[in-house]
């Protein structure tokens, strides 16, 4: 990796740690915690996504001091593959084509996390989801199925907007700064 | 408290890769663990390891802080809604499997975020990287790990001023989540571009410091490994090892 990749994976790690802060004040029930993954995918390419999605997971367990959840580094890891292929394809050019890319990237998040969480958790893991969980089990559900259900629910609307949100930062780059990521430029 | 906290217990003086690897292998014995017995055994040696460092106190009730919600869903979850033979407790009738299993789970969770609370309240971050420059790890891991922390803070804080400028400009943070989900760019954007704008300075800056420089850095004080704590850490390694096995014969058997 060059200098420069290592800043923008910095940055990358940055946004996902920092970017919950705005969601908070907004009270949307969704994390965007792979904002910065998905951005570094389309700036820079697979590798740095991998490396900004791994260093994330990594750090936001020093900060919360809860290393229970590292097996969901898993799900970086596809985040930024998926992403750099969709980076590649030019879905991050128009809206609605991003918006339908994070909903297959939630899908395929979904498909990934569910089975961490339903295998090695038995469902309980952060928050939200698991009072989605909860609340599907209290009216009957299977926990398998709550689970996944869950899961999906979250991943979707979490991946759509994250996806929406980084096709409208790359086309608010000043053409300036959009000359010096060659990765955009393809 | 989350953080480093200054002291002379034997963990503050181990070399950081011992601190790290006991933490590490209560991680990875946790999920081994398929008892309540041997879980909440790993439990006491996270509070033992929380006592030889000196941060019992405040390691234990930052771990019941962070593990109480997941306890408290946990014992919902599958205490209360939970399948299988039922025992009554009090006026709550709970699953004997779904405690089990609570148990087993919270435990765990407990464990680990134990075990590394005290890691993260005894390993001062600089001796980390004097070590791990020391080891010969390249100058990108080390730069990632220890400089993306002290760039959070800026960070926090100008997503603040953001938010602060933006309301005075008349965004409403509230309505439906249409209207939130809207909110979301005057929040993001200048935050997000503002850190590209300075990405080019930052590169600057660090090619400056020969960070671009291929050549194995020296460590101008790194910590001191014995060949006891390299055993230790060995030791550690083949424990972990060994839980493992242990858990796929029983599997098989």
């Amino acid at each position: 990796m060059t200098l420069r990749d290592l800043v923008l994976v910095r940055l990358g790690v940055a946004v996902n740690l920092v970017i919950g802060q705005i969601v908070v004040a907004l009270l949307l029930p969704v994390y965007l915690d792979s904002v910065g993954t998905i951005l570094v995918a389309a700036l820079v390419g697979p590798r740095a996504a991998i490396a900004a999605g791994l260093v994330s997971q990594v750090l936001s367990a020093v900060i919360s001091g809860n290393f229970s959840w590292l097996p969901f580094a898993v799900v970086q890891i596809v985040i930024a593959l998926y992403a750099s292929a969709a980076a590649r394809l030019g879905l991050f050019r128009r809206l609605w084509t991003a918006v339908a890319a994070g909903v297959g990237l939630g899908f395929i998040a979904a498909s990934c996390s569910a089975p961490i969480s339903y295998f090695v958790f038995s469902g309980v893991t952060a928050g939200g989801v698991t009072v989605v969980t909860t609340v599907l089990r209290a009216v009957g559900a299977p926990l398998g199925v709550a689970v996944a259900a869950a899961s999906y629910a979250t991943d979707l609307l979490d991946k759509a907007i994250a996806c929406g949100l980084v096709c409208v930062i790359l086309r608010g780059l000043p053409r300036t700064l959009a000359a010096r990521f060659p990765a955009l430029a393809r | 408290m989350i953080g480093y906290v200054e002291g002379r217990s034997p963990l503050h003086r181990a070399h950081p890769y011992t601190t790290l690897t006991l933490a590490g292998a209560v991680l990875f014995a946790a999920f081994a663990m398929t008892e309540p017995f041997t879980v909440w055994l790993l439990v006491l040696a996270g509070a033992a390891l929380a006592a030889t460092g000196g941060v019992l106190r405040s390691s234990a009730r930052t771990a019941l802080i962070l593990s109480l919600p997941i306890w408290v869903l946990l014992f919902v979850l599958h205490g209360l809604l939970g399948g299988g033979a039922r025992v009554a407790a009090g006026p709550l009738s709970l699953s004997a499997t779904g405690v089990a299993r609570a148990l087993v789970l919270g435990g765990r969770v407990t464990a680990i975020v134990l075990s590394f609370l005290t890691a993260l309240a005894t390993t001062s971050p600089h001796r980390l990287v004097e070590a791990m420059t020391a080891r010969g790890v390249p100058f990108g891991r080390t730069f990632l790990l220890a400089s993306t922390l002290t760039v959070l803070p800026r960070m926090r804080e100008r997503a603040t001023r953001i938010l602060e400028a933006q309301q005075c400009r008349g965004l409403r943070l509230g309505g439906s989540v249409a209207a939130r989900v809207r909110a979301l760019g005057p929040l993001a954007l200048p935050l997000i571009l503002g850190a590209l704008a300075e990405v080019d300075e930052q590169v600057l800056a660090l090619d400056v410091r020969g960070a671009a420089a291929a050549d194995r850095r020296t460590a101008l004080d790194p910590p001191a490994d014995t060949a006891v704590q390299r055993m230790v850490r060995w030791s550690l390694l083949v424990l972990v090892a060994a839980a493992y096995a242990w858990k796929f014969i029983r599997m098989r058997g």
